[in-house]
């Protein structure tokens, strides 16, 4: 596909209605031009603003209980859903395999070829290990809200009251900002680590011990952290 | 629960696809569960999550509308209903009743044949050769009118000084 042609069709592919073969030859272009990305941005805006034109439709209340039936049936268990990284992590994440399981995100570190990162899980790494002789874990998944949402993110507790947080798909923090695990006993929130993620995942050892009750939460700190939360919380779980 | 937010929107736009209230409900149902399964790739810089949602319903639709043999034809036989409102809803609600206005006005300033044929290929999932032939036109003038009908939507807000909603 050349540039002409491009520009021919790039109108039918936002609307969906590219046949087969030239939605490939499109799609081949683009990942070889992608400078020219943002213009099916700005058109693929405009088209599905389409969506929202037509009359509203009040879905029947079975709709929800029948939506809501099955969430709840693949929330008791784990999802079936091809593995991400995440839930691949977890099948591993044993009491046993945590010298596998700090292997697993080191290549993650490098992967990303993030120096910082990497240095997280060197640091990780050994907080690990010290945890080897630890025989029973349990993980509680962590509710996320805002932006947040789409985050899948989850606490492996470890004998001990030691846990290690690990979450994918969160959504970047603005600059000089930076998530911040809280652990709040009572009422009150210990600052209790803190974390960027760079890319889609991140791991973190919380660092204050949790007892049964606490509840965890993340929030956007400025840099270095706070000593109280001082934004609404993105992330939380009650163990 | 994203549901409760966008089910309606999502519905609404599963309904004037499949033009029948069982299709609509397991279109729906199967997008949302995808969302849940999150093997969606949703990414803040890339709009809204009402348009990603949105999104997952109308390439799924699609790819309904063409793995069927028969294709059902989009019924435009649609009930308007009174939207019901949470009250903790009651401000994202009046903000996206105006988002849709306002989509429907930028629509309405498209001229007939131009709207028929974003209609053609965005909810009924035909591809620009399948609407040249069902309209008997130049697959020239079908792509034509694709360009400009996107071109006049996108002008009407730029004409109002007012984003692209997202």
């Amino acid at each position: 596909m050349n540039h002409e042609r491009f520009d021919e069709l790039k109108e039918a592919y936002v609307l969906g209605a590219l046949p087969e073969q030239e939605r490939r030859e499109l799609e081949e272009y683009l990942a070889a031009h992608p400078e020219r990305q943002a213009e099916i941005d700005k058109l693929d805006n405009v088209a599905s603003l389409i969506a929202l034109s037509p009359p509203e439709q009040e879905p029947s209340p079975e709709l929800r209980r029948s939506i809501m039936d099955v969430v709840q049936a693949e929330a008791q268990r784990p999802p079936a859903r091809t593995r991400s990284w995440l839930a691949a992590v977890r099948e591993r994440l044993s009491v046993q395999n945590l010298a596998l399981a700090a292997a697993a995100l080191l290549v993650i570190g490098l992967f990303s070829w993030n120096m910082l990162l990497q240095g997280q899980v060197q640091d990780l790494q050994g907080q690990v290990a010290s945890l080897q002789d630890s025989q029973e874990s349990r993980m509680v998944a962590l509710a996320g809200t805002g932006a947040a949402q789409r985050a899948q993110a989850e606490l492996i507790l470890l004998k001990g009251h030691k846990a290690v947080l690990m979450a994918e798909d969160m959504p970047r923090v603005p600059e000089n900002k930076t998530y911040q695990i809280w652990v709040i006993e009572g009422d009150v929130p210990q600052p209790s680590g803190l974390f960027e993620p760079d890319g889609e995942t991140v791991a973190a050892v919380v660092e204050k011990p949790l007892d049964e009750d606490d509840v965890i939460a993340i929030t956007i700190e400025p840099d270095g952290g706070s000593q109280q939360p001082t934004t609404d919380p993105m992330l939380t779980a009650k163990l | 629960m994203l549901y409760d937010r966008h089910g309606r929107a999502a519905y609404s736009l599963s309904y004037r696809m499949m033009g029948e209230k069982q299709a609509a409900e397991d279109l729906v149902q199967d997008a949302f569960l995808k969302v849940w399964r999150g093997a969606g790739s949703y990414r803040t810089e890339r709009g809204s999550v009402r348009t990603w949602i949105l999104s997952i319903v109308h390439n799924r639709g699609i790819d309904q509308l063409r793995s069927l043999a028969s294709r059902r034809r989009t019924q435009n036989k649609v009930e308007a209903s009174v939207p019901i409102s949470q009250p903790s809803e009651a401000f994202a609600e009046t903000w996206r009743n105006s988002q849709r206005e306002q989509v429907r006005e930028a629509l309405g300033t498209l001229p007939p044949e131009q709207l028929k044929i974003l209609e053609l290929a965005y909810f009924s999932g035909y591809t620009h050769v399948e609407i040249s032939e069902l309209l008997d036109l130049p697959l020239g003038t079908v792509k034509g009118r694709m360009r400009l009908g996107l071109k006049k939507i996108r002008d009407y807000f730029d004409s109002r000084d007012v984003a692209v909603p997202r």
